[in-house]
Order: C-alpha cells, then structure tokens, then sequence
C-alpha cells in the first residue's frame, strides 16, 4: 500500500510539470477540432477517404513488419555475446532520427539514386516507382527499418533486468527438458510473458507510424497523401478556417486510431481464449530460425550502414549527374556551416540532458511513491499526447505558454521539450518497472534495509538496464523536438533541428544531411553509454 | 492648399537634392530612437545566399546605425503569421517579431485581420527610388492593395530552366510545353498544389487558355470560374498523361523538384527568382550548360515585401532597417549574382549614375537570356477555387 502523503507530491509534481501544460494543449486542441465547418470542410475533403486508410495501412504494415523482425532477430540471437553486439546496432539504428533515414533511404531506392546507378546505368535515371509510390510501400519499408531497432531495444530492456532474467533462464530448461524446442518455448512460455510489457511500446510505434509527418513528406505518397500529411499541411496554413479543417482532420485520425486501439484491447480477450489451445498443445520441436534472424539482422546492418553511406556522401556532395556513382565535385560549405554555428547544438545538447534526466527522476518518483493502478490514465495521456500531431499539440501549449509569459524563456523552451520525453520516459520505463518482484523489497523490509538503501543498493542495479534506455530513449526524443519547440523559442533561442528544418526548407540536400548525421551522433553516444551500463552481470550463455 | 500631411512633407524632404544626409526631422527621430534595438527579423531561412546576405546586412546596420539584426530563421513565414496572431489574441504587446519578409496569401491575411504596423513604407526614405511605375506589382501584392503596410525587398517572375546540353528549344508557351511533355515522358511535371510554385504553374497555364483575360483582374465565384478556367483544364488533361509518373503522383515542393533536376530524374524545374538557375550555377549545384526562360508571351511576377508586426518592439530599428535594405547600395548587392540574385525592387533611371553603376547588367551563366514581360498575379479569389478544383479532379 503506498502511503497517501508520498504519493500526493508524486501526483502533484507529475501534474505540474507534466499534466498541465499538455491539458491546455490538449484542451486547446479539442476545442479547435469541434468546429461545425471544419468538419464540413474536411469530410468534403476529395482526397479524405484514401488518405485516411493510406494512413491506416502505412501505419499498420510497418508495425507488423517492425514487430515481425523484432522478434524473429530477439528470438534468434538472445543471450549470449551476439546479443550484447547486437544492441550496439539497435542503439546506432535507434539514434538516427526519422527524417535523416527516410531521406538517406530513399537516395538508395529512387530512379536516380544508388540502385538506380547500379542497376540501370543509361544516360538518364528508369522511371521506377520506387519512393513516393501510391500504395506507400517506401514508406511502410522505412517505418519498418526504422522501428525494428526500436522494439528490439524494447525487448532488450525487458529481458536485461536482473530479476527476468534468471527466471526466464529457469524456465527455458524446465520447457526444454520437457521436450519443447526452442521456438516452442519463445512462443509458448517467453513471449507470453514478454509480449504484456511490450503492449505499450507496441502501441507507440503504431501510433507514431499512422501520424508521422516528416517521413512521409520524404517518402510517401503524395496523390493523395497519408492524412496526417493533409492535416500538417492544413495546420500550416496561415488561415484560421483552414487551420480548423486541419485540427478537425487530426482528431478524425485519433478517433479512428482511439477506436482501433479500443476494438484490439476488447477483441483480445475472446481470441486469446481460443489461443490457449495452442499454448497448451504439448511440446513440439518447433526451430527458431536462427538461419534466418542472423540473415535479417545483417541486411539490416547492411541497410543502415548504406543509409549513412549515404548521408555521409550526400553531405559533401556538389553536383552529382546520373549516373556517375561518385559526386562530380565536393562541397564542405554544409559543416563549415555547422562548425562555425555551434550554439544550436550545445543548447540541444544541454536540454537532452536536463530533460532526460528530470524525466527519469520524475518517472522513477511516479512508480515509487503512486499506486500502479494510476499508470492507466497517465499510459493513455501519453499515448495520446504523443499521437495528436505536434503542431496542434504545441499551439494549445504555446497559448498557456503565451498567458504566463513563458514564451521565448529558457524555462518555457524547457518544458516544450520535457512533454515529450516525459512521455516516451514514462512508457518505455512502465513496463519493466512495474514488473520488479517485489520479493526483493520484502526481503530487505526483512534485513532491515530503508527505502532509498533498498532503491540504491538493490533495485537500481537490476534495473539498470531499463533505466539507461529509458534515458536514452529520452534523450534522443529531445534531441529532434521542433514544432512546440520553434513556437516557444519565439525565435530568442535555436535548437539544432530548428536550425536543419528551417536551413533544409530551401531543399539543399548536403544541409540537411550534414544536420542529419550531427543530430544522429549525440544520441548515439548516449545509446552507447546505455549498451555498455546496461549488460546485466549475470550474461553467461544460454543454450 | 494651406497645410501639408506629414507623409507629404516626408517626401517633400526626401526629394530634396540633399536629401542623403537630411532626411528631416521625423526620419532623424527614428533613427535615434532606433539606435541600440534589436530587430528580430524572421526570414524564410532555406537558402544559404539568403542567409548570407542578411548576416552582411547585420554586419553594416550594427557599424552605421547601432542596430542589432537577429535573423530569426523560419521554414514558412504562416508559422509567423499564426504567432503573431496568437500573440495578439493573448494580448501581448511586447511580441517576439520585428520584421518580416512577407508577401501574397500571408500578407492578405495579416492585412485583413489588423495585425500589420503602418502605414510606414512611403516615409522610408529610399522608397522615393522603388520602381512602382515600371513594377505595379510594388504597390499590389497578388492584387492585394499594399497601403504603405510593407515594404518593397525584391521581384519575383515564373521563370524555367534546365540543362540546355540536353534541352535545344526550351517550351515558351504552354502549348509548346505539351508538345514537349510529349516527346519527353516522364521528365517534366510540376509541383502538386497548394504549394505555391504548383498554384503558379496553374495560374500561368490559366492566363494563356482563358478566353478573357479581363476576368482575372476581378473578384469570381464558382460557375464564373468553371467557365474561365476550362480550357486550363481541358489542356491538363492533355499535358498530365506525359508527366512524371504519368501525372498521378507530384512532387511536394520546388525544392524537391530542384533535385530532381540535378539527379537527371527530371529535364526542366522552375523558379520564382529568374536568377535562381545563374546563382545555383554560381554556386555549383547546377552544370554550366544550365539554361533558364520565361515564356514568350510573359510569365506571372510579383513582389516581396517586408512588414513590421503591430505589436513589434523595435519598430523604429524595424524601419531603419526596412530603409537600408532598400538602399541601392543593399538593392545592388542583392542583385549580385555571386550573392543572391534577387532582382532589384528600385527604378535604375531614379538613380544617380554612381549608385546605377553598382548595378551590374552583364549576363550570366544560366541567366535568363531573353527576359519577357510580368503578368500580375490573379484575383486572390481564384486560387482557392483553382486549387480546390485541381484537387478534385487529380488529388484522388
């Protein structure tokens, strides 16, 4: 039982700092999107009804993808020395942000990109359909590539923890000598056990797949577009009707996905019934594919070496007429450009840090001293408030922001950064936190050990794992905040992506490059950092 | 007449043959007060010669008029537009922009809500020399009156290039452009509308099919619309089959058709500054064979401005500054192809010959080399109808 004194201040600075300011947002948003016309405006849109489900499908192709491969390589490579590589890959593929990658990709698959050269040749680039196709296949490609690192991370942080696993060592030998084969014993014992504290990281890709923005623009379709392309552009616009045919477009996307989401959490139950008689079927010699994973993670590693490649060429590239593979000539303008405006970056640098760590303190304050049962609502407000596109989110903040003359401070452009990463913080960290056996702590009531010893000397240790990529992952969603960031700034302060948006909007492609792989690096560290606390002790190897 | 307005007076003073070093009283006081602000000027930011100009700039009204330039850079100037507003809504007088460069939709709408400082631009002292006869468009922003709310900063014109090793006899109509579409499928397209160069494309294609081109000057509803505009439509459908991707998908941006160009995926890309193709040859991101060209005919054109917020906190500074970029000196610099390329706002014959000179008029490499006259922009009531209308019949 939490004691209510505790729990009051957990509840109360989580309300302050957190709840609050996206409340406004979020109230300012609800009230933009229940305008009469906007609707009318919106549901005459022509290109409404395919856009929606190009969204749908887009979003949701790429999960199962991502999640598919995710647990293909997890199931492949766990434990062992392998394993422990591997997540020095899922930190570089995690630390790249979204844009770079769409855009160092889609240099490799367009006509006249790398294949192109390779492939084709000819004076002139083939007229292949290969980025920006309509049915979105590049799209649904990179969303894949780019969350698989995500939800492998994910799983990693589950099955580092101290206590998982040893657990899950047991029972993999009871399930083996009782005949199971290894990809018997992922299906039928360890995912179970895993897939619940995944549910919401999961939800989180989907989520971000079906509204992301910046990828799409790079590499979608455009004829008609993803939904969340229309609303973006509409949000953008510099009339208020058409700003209100955007808001109302935002929320017909999270009504549908709130739906969507509902339809899955109530179906779930009936068919994980019918589920069972699968679970229980006796042992099978059902292989993990190892042939397979190792296959699959070194294309990946193939895909986003290349991808940097890419970048990296792009960046110094001048002019580079099909089909020569090299660039006729070099230009070091983009990182000069960089090099001698290093202020953006160390104000990037020094909110990351500040926003990560308040955010892990504040998340690690919130599972100690609130009970669990008040996880839901602050799962679902940050499930939600990362799913509302940025831009309608961060004008009902700039508004609140606005009133308590917080616009253009440093203590304003701090708390636009922190909602997301408090966001992403909170439901990266949920899962493996809220599993913590709490025999741990009972035996240390027994030896007499306080709290904050029992938290120093015991907990934080096993979880370490968690609580590097939980900062982590913070950290990195810091690094690429833009739109509530740009409108708080005021234009007083710039941030490094507030530098590469507004450089790039002229298409200079070495800029945005050069920017892409700058903001990459900072992260990657970070994630490094992660990989090198994070190995559990205990790693000896499985069978 | 017994009593002179102030602004009468102001221009009054600014003809005067000594005007350079008294510009009067009032004008003096401006720059008094200005001295020691700081002017947030919030600037579309997506070219590094744009960029590069406006720290020059910085660099000259910080040494001759103690002003501190703070280029705020932006992606989109609505983003400005909306802040502004809210700003306002909230009440807040101290508001975080100064200046702005600005000009059609955002400019109309600024305007129409009272959210512009002014009028202003006819007492700056430079605007004496703008060339508002030979450049109507000065004084209307896409038919949008100005009224002294911003101030002219350089010229705009459709204009379109491409590699001339590869392109012998570039499209000068739009007819000519079908034909060409024809014979190179696949390698010419234009950008998907609302983007503001995909408008103009159609806007250009709208001026030489319609049957009366008087009707463009005026305000149009739906049906006066539909019967302008379809012969533009009737010869879409004849271009789309020949475009990229066979007119079923666009690209999102000028930009983005910029590279493509450079990537060889597309023959010809176009530009609102006729000198783009010479500064990105200058630059080296285009070959030296590059070629660009406006229709025979003429191309559409127009101006942007500079304007200062009402609720700007510097908006002395803000003038001053609106002043220098008018400047021949500026105007000429800006010019530069080596630097930006953005076609003077001023009237050369109101010069004085030594400022005139500053003015070089030599041809560059991928400059335009037989420049043919501006169309004003439409009635702003067209383009929604123009882009819903494109909507529905190719968006979906």
């Amino acid at each position: 039982m939490k004691s209510s004194f505790p729990q009051a201040v957990g509840i109360g600075l989580v309300a302050l700092l957190w709840v609050l300011p996206l409340a406004a947002s979020l109230m300012a948003f609800t009230v933009a999107a229940f305008d009469l016309p906007a609707w009318s405006g919106l549901l005459h849109h022509p290109q409404l009804p395919k856009a929606l489900l190009l969204s749908l499908w887009t979003g949701t192709a790429g999960l199962a993808l991502a999640f598919a491969a995710a647990m293909l390589i997890t199931m492949g490579i766990y434990g062992g020395a392998r394993w422990q590589k591997l997540q020095v890959f899922t930190a570089a593929g995690l630390s790249i942000p979204h844009l770079a990658f769409a855009i160092g990709f889609g240099f490799l698959i367009m006509p006249s990109g790398f294949l192109g050269r390779l492939l084709a040749g000819g004076s002139e680039p083939p007229q292949w359909v290969t980025a920006q196709d309509p049915l979105g296949f590049a799209l649904i490609a990179c969303l894949a590539l780019k969350e698989t690192p995500f939800l492998i991370a994910m799983a990693w942080s589950v099955l580092a923890q101290g206590d998982v696993a040893p657990a899950l060592r047991g029972q993999w030998r009871s399930a083996r000598s009782l005949g199971h084969g290894a990809g018997s014993v992922w299906l039928r014992v360890l995912l179970p056990q895993i897939l619940p504290r995944l549910q919401w990281p999961i939800l989180l890709v989907w989520v971000y797949g079906t509204t992301v923005v910046d990828m799409a623009l790079a590499i979608g379709p455009t004829q008609p577009p993803t939904l969340a392309v229309i609303v973006w552009t509409d949000l953008n616009h510099a009339a208020v009707d058409i700003n209100g045919r955007g808001s109302a477009g935002a929320m017909l996307l999270t009504l549908m996905l709130a739906a969507i989401a509902a339809l899955i959490f109530f179906g779930l139950p009936p068919a994980a019934k019918k589920m069972r008689d699968f679970m229980t079927a006796g042992p099978s010699r059902l292989r993990v594919p190892k042939t397979w994973a190792v296959f699959l993670t070194v294309a990946m590693i193939v895909i986003y070496g290349l991808v940097l490649v890419t970048l990296a060429a792009m960046s110094i590239a001048g002019q580079w007429p099909y089909p020569q593979f090299l660039p006729d000539t070099f230009r070091f303008a983009a990182w000069q450009n960089l090099y001698s405006n290093s202020g953006p970056a160390v104000l990037s640098l020094a909110l990351a840090l500040a926003c990560s760590a308040l955010a892990l303190g504040l998340t690690v304050l919130w599972f100690e001293v609130v009970a669990a049962r008040l996880d839901r609502a602050l799962t679902i407000a940050s499930v939600a408030s990362l799913a509302l596109p940025a831009l309608a989110v961060a004008s009902g903040q700039y508004r609140l922001f606005l009133d308590l003359n917080l616009t253009g401070t440093l203590s304003g452009l701090f708390l636009a950064h922190f909602t997301p990463v408090f966001a992403y913080v909170f439901i990266v960290l949920k899962g493996p936190y809220r599993a913590f056996d709490p025999r741990f702590r009972a035996v240390a009531h027994g030896l007499n050990a306080g709290a904050l010893r029992f938290w120093l000397g015991v907990k934080a240790p096993l979880m370490k794992a968690a609580l590097a990529t939980a900062a982590a992952v913070g950290f990195s969603v810091s690094m690429v905040q833009f739109v509530p960031a740009q409108l708080i700034a005021a234009g007083r302060f710039s941030t490094l992506p507030m530098e590469a948006v507004t450089l790039a909007s002229g298409g200079a492609r070495a800029l945005t490059a050069a920017y892409a792989l700058t903001l990459a690096v900072l992260p990657a560290l970070a994630f490094l950092l992660v990989q090198m606390l994070g190995r559990p002790r205990w790693s000896q190897a499985w069978s | 007449m017994t009593t002179i307005s102030r602004r009468r007076f102001l221009s009054l003073a600014a003809t005067a043959p000594f005007a350079r070093v008294s510009w009067g009283a009032d004008w003096a006081a401006i720059e008094a007060e200005a001295r020691g602000q700081t002017v947030y000027f919030n600037a579309w930011a997506g070219s590094e010669a744009v960029n590069a100009y406006i720290a020059w700039a910085g660099g000259v009204l910080a040494e001759r008029f103690g002003i501190t330039l703070n280029h705020v850079k932006i992606a989109d100037a609505a983003e400005v537009v909306r802040r502004v507003r809210d700003e306002v809504k909230a009440g807040k007088l101290e508001g975080s922009v100064d200046l702005v460069w600005i000009n059609g939709e955002n400019f109309r709408i600024m305007k129409a809500e009272r959210l512009l400082f002014g009028p202003f631009t006819e007492a700056l002292p430079y605007y004496r020399y703008v060339d508002t006869d030979g450049k109507p468009t000065t004084l209307f922003d896409f038919a949008e009156g100005v009224e002294g709310l911003e101030s002219p900063w350089g010229m705009a014109q459709l204009t379109f290039f491409g590699d001339g090793a590869k392109i012998t006899a570039p499209p000068a109509s739009m007819l000519e452009l079908v034909d060409f579409s024809g014979s190179n499928p696949g390698r010419v397209t234009y950008p998907a509308p609302p983007d503001f160069h995909g408008t103009t494309f159609l806007k250009q294609m709208l001026v030489e099919t319609i049957a009366d081109r008087t009707v463009l000057s005026m305000a149009v509803d739906k049906d006066q619309f539909v019967a302008a505009a379809q012969p533009m439509f009737a010869m879409l459908d004849r271009l789309h089959p020949f475009l990229w991707r066979g007119g079923e998908q666009f690209p999102q941006s000028q930009a983005q058709m910029k590279q493509m160009l450079a990537d060889g995926e597309l023959l010809m890309a176009l530009t609102f500054n006729p000198n783009e193709p010479a500064n990105l040859v200058a630059l080296g991101e285009l070959p030296s064979s590059t070629i660009a060209w406006q229709h025979r005919d003429g191309t559409i054109g127009n101006t942007h401005f500079l304007a200062i917020p009402i609720n700007a906190q510097a908006k002395a500074a803000a003038q001053v500054v609106a002043n220098f970029l008018l400047s021949p000196e500026a105007q000429a610099r800006k010019a530069d192809l080596k630097v930006w390329g953005d076609p003077t706002v001023l009237a050369l014959s109101k010069l004085s010959p030594s400022d005139a000179k500053l003015f070089g008029s030599k041809l560059a490499q991928g400059g335009v080399s037989e420049p043919a006259p501006a169309i004003p922009e439409p009635h702003a009531s067209f383009v929604p109808l123009i882009e819903a209308a494109w909507l529905e019949r190719y968006g979906a």
